[in-house]
């Protein structure tokens, strides 16, 4: 398996250094089984998903067979063991989130969406996930495409970046 | 507030821990906050405020989570909420803290019980103090344990993350066994619709460490893990915040309270997967193994986490645990609300009592009438149709609380389809019934009419089969849904 890390220019560098962070935190834990749960956190934390590099030093540290770490690592929805879409967004598809137009949302970009099971923020519903893992609420499809366009705009180092207000806030409010 | 006064011990806590200066203006952060762009509105509060700007202080949400993002003036006399500042409402807040305000006190529930303190503190144990935490440990570390056990019988008090067993029991069942015994605290709530711990922990971590030292007193349990979801990052910020400062303070591993409770206290992290709410998945995951449900008996409460016996309560049970000696204790339970209402939020409503669903509805400022029906438990729970408006509440049948209003033209039948693909989603596969009945239930949901003999069979087997309850309650929005809203299917 090879791993399929964030590789640019000097990618390869920047991801030995995420995993030399990993290991330390890894290092950093008692060596025991019950820390193979805390153990692949520790790894997502440092690496953004779960590595093969990753899941061997886990090995190698809490002494779990590699074919068990790979059964419980495939069980927890969270934790990733690709690396993740660069730029993907998710939209909560959890009952509140669709009555509230999460169908709309996915159409408002479908290129840059994914749908996710429900993120727990119901009371603010349409929820939608950034690629950090930041959740916004109450969002409509122009403020989705407002964010999206805006972090697209950061990444790429010109033309200058534009400043929006933080209008994803700023929302219809719910029917009653 | 406990009915006691307070212990000498809790005097000098108070002392050493003052309350911070009033008047001020908290602004609601949090999980709720941050997601509808608090942290701009406290730039933009911040500047109104001028001067005055260091009297904003940080706290989380208060569980309503329809005015975030908002601050709540408390100065002599005077509280009140002051919501959606996202639309301006800087100059209202400015002219409440002058006294030019005749609104009344807060919208909602939470004055009292479990949610009293919660998102209307700074987080500081000074704070949590003067608002009346670590009273009802500190009167009970004065008495026998047996007392705190009777005091939770007289309660009445179960288990609030669903199951709805007798607290007591449970305790009294660890207390027995002699030598080494845990405490889980399940805060894992991946049930959809659910967000009462997550909360209950970020607005007020110092209840769930009371209820800890509670349950530590009255059974001689000595070690605790603490569950948390693993999204709600920042209840287990602030829940290890507030342990940090417990400990400094003597309140856990010190006698600050008069007497030593000895209570190692440890926060593990949850990665998903509504199985993870069940509790000996918990048990599993916590001791490294694959989070799948285990064969009972044995119980946890003789053969639990690492072999020791061992109590698994809610976080939401062990907080209502430090409302026991209050003046009117519970029962009441929180109810997270959400769909079609103008204020979703989190509800504390007394049950067992005169509310309705029709009062709840009243109080987020929904007709009922509006309402086809409110989805109760979620993947796991079922349809209550307007017919039911009327009734009271009844704790043992409001689960773990999540509640969806659906407006009236909500499409029933694709909820069900998408409740029934996600509880097929989520089975761990460990048991078969679970495994094969959750897949072949969304096969059967294609054409409902045809299949409703093989539907019902098939309910049947994972509810009487299953190991565990996403199993035995996969089938049950379902059943609920062809039974009360027929007409939806044809």
């Amino acid at each position: 398996m090879t791993p399929a890390g964030r590789r640019n220019g000097n990618g390869r560098s920047e991801e030995d250094a995420a995993l030399e962070r990993a290991r330390a935190a890894i290092d950093a834990l008692p060596r025991r089984k019950d820390q193979l749960l805390p153990a692949l956190q520790e790894a997502q934390h440092a690496l953004g998903w779960v590595t093969r590099e990753a899941i061997e030093h886990v090995h190698r540290h809490t002494r779990v067979p590699l074919s068990e770490i790979y059964a419980t690592a495939t069980a927890y929805s969270e934790l990733r063991l690709e690396a993740p879409v660069p730029g993907r967004w998710h939209v909560c598809t959890g009952v509140s989130c669709d009555l509230a137009g999460a169908a709309a949302l996915l159409e408002a970009a479908p290129e840059r969406t994914a749908r996710i099971d429900c993120q727990f923020l119901c009371a603010l519903a349409p929820v939608v996930v950034d690629a950090r893992e930041r959740l916004f609420g109450r969002m409509t499809p122009e403020a989705l495409r407002a964010r999206l366009e805006a972090e697209a705009a950061a990444a790429t180092p010109q033309p200058p970046v534009r400043r929006r207000a933080r209008s994803g806030t700023r929302t219809r409010r719910r029917p009653s | 507030m406990t009915r006691f006064p307070p212990t000498a011990a809790l005097h000098a806590l108070r002392e050493a821990h003052p309350a911070p200066a009033r008047p001020r203006v908290l602004l609601h952060l949090g999980t709720c906050g941050e997601a509808v762009g608090a942290p701009s509105a406290r730039e933009a509060l911040r500047e109104v405020l001028g001067a005055r700007a260091p009297w904003v202080v940080e706290a989380a949400c208060d569980g309503a989570c329809w005015a975030a993002p908002a601050a709540t003036v408390v100065r002599e006399g005077h509280v009140h909420r002051h919501p959606r500042l996202d639309d301006g409402g800087g100059d209202a807040v400015a002219a409440c803290l002058d006294a030019c305000c005749d609104a009344e006190g807060y919208a909602g529930t939470g004055e009292r019980g479990l949610t009293a303190r919660m998102g209307r503190n700074d987080g500081s144990l000074g704070d949590a103090l003067a608002q009346g935490a670590y009273a009802a440990i500190a009167h009970a570390i004065t008495r026998p344990a047996a007392e705190t056990i009777e005091a939770i019988e007289r309660a009445r008090l179960t288990g609030r993350g669903g199951g709805h067993f007798p607290v007591p029991t449970k305790w009294k069942l660890v207390a027995a066994h002699g030598g080494e015994k845990w405490l889980l605290v399940n805060a894992e709530e991946g049930e959809p619709g659910v967000f009462k711990d997550r909360h209950l922990i970020e607005g007020d971590p110092h209840r769930l460490i009371e209820g800890i030292l509670l349950a530590c007193h009255a059974t001689g349990v000595t070690r605790a893990v603490v569950y948390i979801n693993g999204q709600a990052r920042n209840a287990r910020a602030a829940f290890e915040r507030a342990l940090a400062d417990a400990r400094a303070a003597g309140i856990v591993d010190g006698d600050a309270l008069g007497r030593r409770i000895e209570a190692a206290i440890e926060v593990r992290s949850g990665a998903g997967g509504y199985v993870c709410g069940e509790e000996s998945v918990i048990m599993n995951s916590v001791e490294g193994e694959r989070p799948v449900p285990r064969y009972k008996p044995p119980f946890a409460t003789d053969h639990g986490l690492f072999r020791w016996p061992t109590i698994i309560n809610n976080a939401e049970t062990l907080c209502a645990v430090t409302t026991v000696f209050d003046e009117t204790p519970p029962p009441t339970k929180l109810i997270p609300l959400s769909g079609a209402v103008p204020r979703p939020g989190l509800y504390e409503v007394p049950v067992d009592g005169a509310t309705t669903w029709a009062g709840v509805l009243a109080m987020a400022g929904a007709s009922p009438g509006r309402a086809s029906a409110v989805l109760l438990g979620g993947p796991s729970g079922r349809f209550v149709p307007p017919a039911e408006f009327d009734r009271p509440l009844e704790m043992r049948a409001l689960g773990a609380g999540g509640a969806v209003v659906l407006p009236r033209d909500a499409d029933i039948a694709k909820i069900t389809r998408d409740l029934a693909a996600y509880n097929m989603r989520e089975s761990c596969g460990e048991c078969t019934p679970c495994r094969e009945g959750t897949a072949r239930l969304v096969e059967l949901l294609a054409d409902p009419g045809a299949n409703r003999a093989r539907i019902d069979e098939v309910i049947e087997v994972m509810t009487e089969a299953s190991l565990c309850q996403l199993g035995g309650l996969a089938g049950r929005p379902v059943a609920s849904a062809l039974a009360e809203f027929p007409v939806a299917f044809e």
